[in-house]
């Protein structure tokens, strides 16, 4: 890896502001995420973090602030803008297409085409249906086949795909938005395991989730919203316990790690 | 693994697939008794082509119109109505039969686009923007034929649409009684079939995907191979190929490969799963709307031309129920109405099932009455099948 991209953070936002109406849902937001780290990102309901999330994924547009992409300035019309400059989003619905199978999600939107006929482009098949077979290889995912319909992949399963698309395409920044939400238990250590994998392949990737365990044993970092505001942005580290009742704490408005700076 | 199991495994995982050729073969064989033998006559195989070919033009537009998760009640009417401006077209303005049919497809094209704008830019349900179209045109219809009531089309050429045959190849003495055209198109048709079977067996054992074992392969090949020749063959024996077969086999063959094998059609089925996600990906659903809604306006305008050519005429009634003969015939053919599934190929399979039905129970002397009833019975029966089956593929 370069030394000089080693320096810059691969994703800085900078006092970032967004209202709708009369709600201020975010009061200009400091996010730096470096390079091959997994940020956790927590906060009550309507404390911003999906706001947040959605302006570096190019849904929403700031008011005011801006965003660094490695040291450089970026701005995003909508999300396809925002994925082609390399940031990648897993919703928690997963977004994808139930009735087409796992090598026609992966490359939903950016089939590859091997002959042009007007405006029709024919599809690579062989190229796709490959490609899609070594990244399941590579993430360790545990899918019979790649000509499987989604509709028949258990939830676990469906996540997988979900985040095997967000790394298809040498993405610089992975957002997962609750990715263990909808799981049971032994599908949850298979997704945590993947971010694990993820990590160690050199992804940087920022967690949403209201399960401070899962944050606790894949982040290395958390950055705590209440009220648009961030209160705390610290290295995960303590026990569980611990963890769990600082992080609590922040939350719920005991503690403040920024308060002078919202006074201002 | 013996062979045996093979097929079992090959039905019980394609069963919704081979359903549909299972019972269309089944009525088939039952007509075949019930009439002795003059359902599979070639005569009354041509006739039945020619009655499936408009309803399956328009079935396989409704199939792309439901996988993307809307419906369209106006093709029927609007057939209609653009069959009555190809006759009034050649008629009245004395227009050539070459200007007059791209023309009434561009008609086509322009109608379907009427309805995706207020579909898909102004967010009018499917269900009442056409609803809207199929007053809109049945009052068209009648107001274009109110002064001359059927208009009888004299153009030989545009009739022959409808009517026609191919052209046989001329001064050859070889099997005289059959018509070679039509041989060359059903061992052409053999070819193409084969030899793209046996290259995707090869790419997807290259890929190291499962593929059914040699001897099921070549029963496929085998059984496909009879049925286009034995089409072939009965038909050459009488006046070969109808000219409504090659249209029909040409739109088939067309929208097959659009939406196999063309980023066009993944997306196409892709919005139909799921449009949000098909949205987030890139894929402009407002844009396949209205490309979807298009090619159903086009293709109402080439059943128009079908029918008005089968008729030799334009009628103030043309196209009346069209559009529900289309939607039962895409939903025998394993269209769902949740949204992105179903085949071109189905469609076909759908529309010749209905047509079938109707057209051996004619030969039967059975009372129209019952006719329907035995037609509602199907209709629920295909959509019994397809949801009991796609229930237990989870």
């Amino acid at each position: 890896m370069e030394i000089a991209a080693e320096k810059k953070p691969v994703v800085e936002m900078r006092n970032i502001k967004k209202h709708f109406g009369a709600v201020q849902a975010l009061r200009g937001v400091d996010l730096t995420l470096h390079h091959n780290e997994v940020l956790g990102l927590v906060g009550d309901n309507a404390a911003g973090k999906s706001t947040l999330m959605k302006v570096l994924s190019g849904a929403y547009i700031p008011d005011e602030g801006e965003i660094l992409l490695d040291g450089e300035r970026a701005s995003f019309a909508n999300p396809m803008d925002a994925r082609r400059q390399g940031i990648e989003m897993v919703y928690q619905d997963y977004a994808l297409a139930n009735n087409l199978d796992v090598a026609a999600n992966v490359f939903m939107g950016r089939e590859v085409v091997r002959l042009k006929l007007g405006p029709l482009g024919v599809m690579n098949f062989p190229y796709m249906e490959q490609e899609t077979q070594n990244l399941l290889h590579r993430l360790k995912i545990d899918i019979a086949s790649v000509h499987q319909k989604v509709e028949r992949l258990s939830g676990g399963q469906r996540q997988a795909v979900a985040i095997a698309r967000a790394t298809a395409f040498d993405a610089m920044v992975i957002i997962m938005d609750e990715p263990t939400a909808a799981l049971s238990v032994a599908a949850i250590d298979k997704v945590l395991e993947l971010v694990c994998q993820l990590k160690e392949q050199g992804s940087s990737i920022i967690i949403i989730s209201h399960r401070l365990e899962d944050i606790f044993r894949v982040c290395d970092r958390l950055i705590v919203l209440r009220q648009g505001r961030k209160v705390s942005d610290t290295p995960v580290q303590d026990d569980i316990h611990e963890f769990r009742e600082r992080v609590v704490a922040y939350m719920i408005g005991a503690r403040d790690d920024f308060a002078e700076k919202s006074v201002a | 693994m013996s062979f045996i199991e093979d097929v079992g495994k090959l039905l019980r995982e394609n069963i919704r697939e081979y359903g549909m050729f299972i019972a269309l073969f089944a009525i088939f064989a039952f007509f075949a008794v019930a009439t002795d033998g003059l359902f599979v006559s070639p005569r009354n195989l041509v006739n039945l082509v020619n009655q499936t070919g408009y309803i399956a033009v328009l079935a396989i537009g409704m199939t792309l119109v439901i996988v993307i998760r809307h419906i369209d009640l106006s093709v029927g009417f609007l057939a209609g109505f653009l069959g009555a401006i190809a006759a009034i077209a050649m008629v009245q303005w004395n227009l050539p039969v070459i200007v007059v049919i791209p023309f009434v497809l561009f008609l086509g094209i322009l109608a379907g686009r009427l309805t995706s704008f207020m579909v898909a830019d102004l967010g009018i349900p499917a269900f009442v923007a056409t609803l809207a179209g199929w007053l809109g045109y049945r009052g068209a219809l009648q107001l274009v034929t109110t002064s001359t009531g059927t208009i009888v089309i004299p153009n030989a050429a545009f009739n022959a649409i409808g009517n026609d045959f191919v052209p046989e190849i001329p001064y050859t003495w070889i099997m005289p009684e059959m018509h070679k055209t039509t041989l060359i198109f059903g061992l052409l048709g053999i070819v193409i079939f084969a030899t793209s079977e046996i290259i995707n067996r090869a790419r997807m054992q290259r890929q190291n995907i499962e593929v059914p074992s040699k001897a099921m392969c070549i029963l496929k090949l085998v059984a496909v191979s009879a049925l286009i020749g034995g089409i072939a063959w009965i038909l050459a024996g009488y006046r070969g190929l109808s000219w409504t077969a090659v249209v029909v086999l040409i739109v088939v063959m067309v929208y097959h490969f659009i939406t196999t094998k063309t980023v066009l059609g993944r997306h196409i089925y892709a919005v139909g799963g799921n449009p949000e996600a098909a949205e987030l990906s890139g894929i402009s659903v407002k844009k396949i709307t209205h490309v979807v809604f298009g090619s159903m306006g086009m293709l109402s305008a080439l059943a128009g031309i079908l029918f008005a050519a089968r008729l030799q005429s334009a009628t103030t009634t043309a196209g009346t129920l069209f559009e529900l003969d289309a939607i039962a015939a895409a939903f025998v053919g394993g269209v769902s109405a949740a949204g992105g599934v179903g085949t071109v190929i189905g469609s076909l399979i759908g529309a010749l099932v209905m047509t079938s039905l109707t057209n051996g129970m004619n030969l039967m002397g059975i009372d129209i009455s019952y006719q329907y009833i035995v037609r509602a019975f199907v209709l629920a029966a295909a959509v019994i099948f397809d949801v009991t089956t796609r229930r237990t593929g989870n």
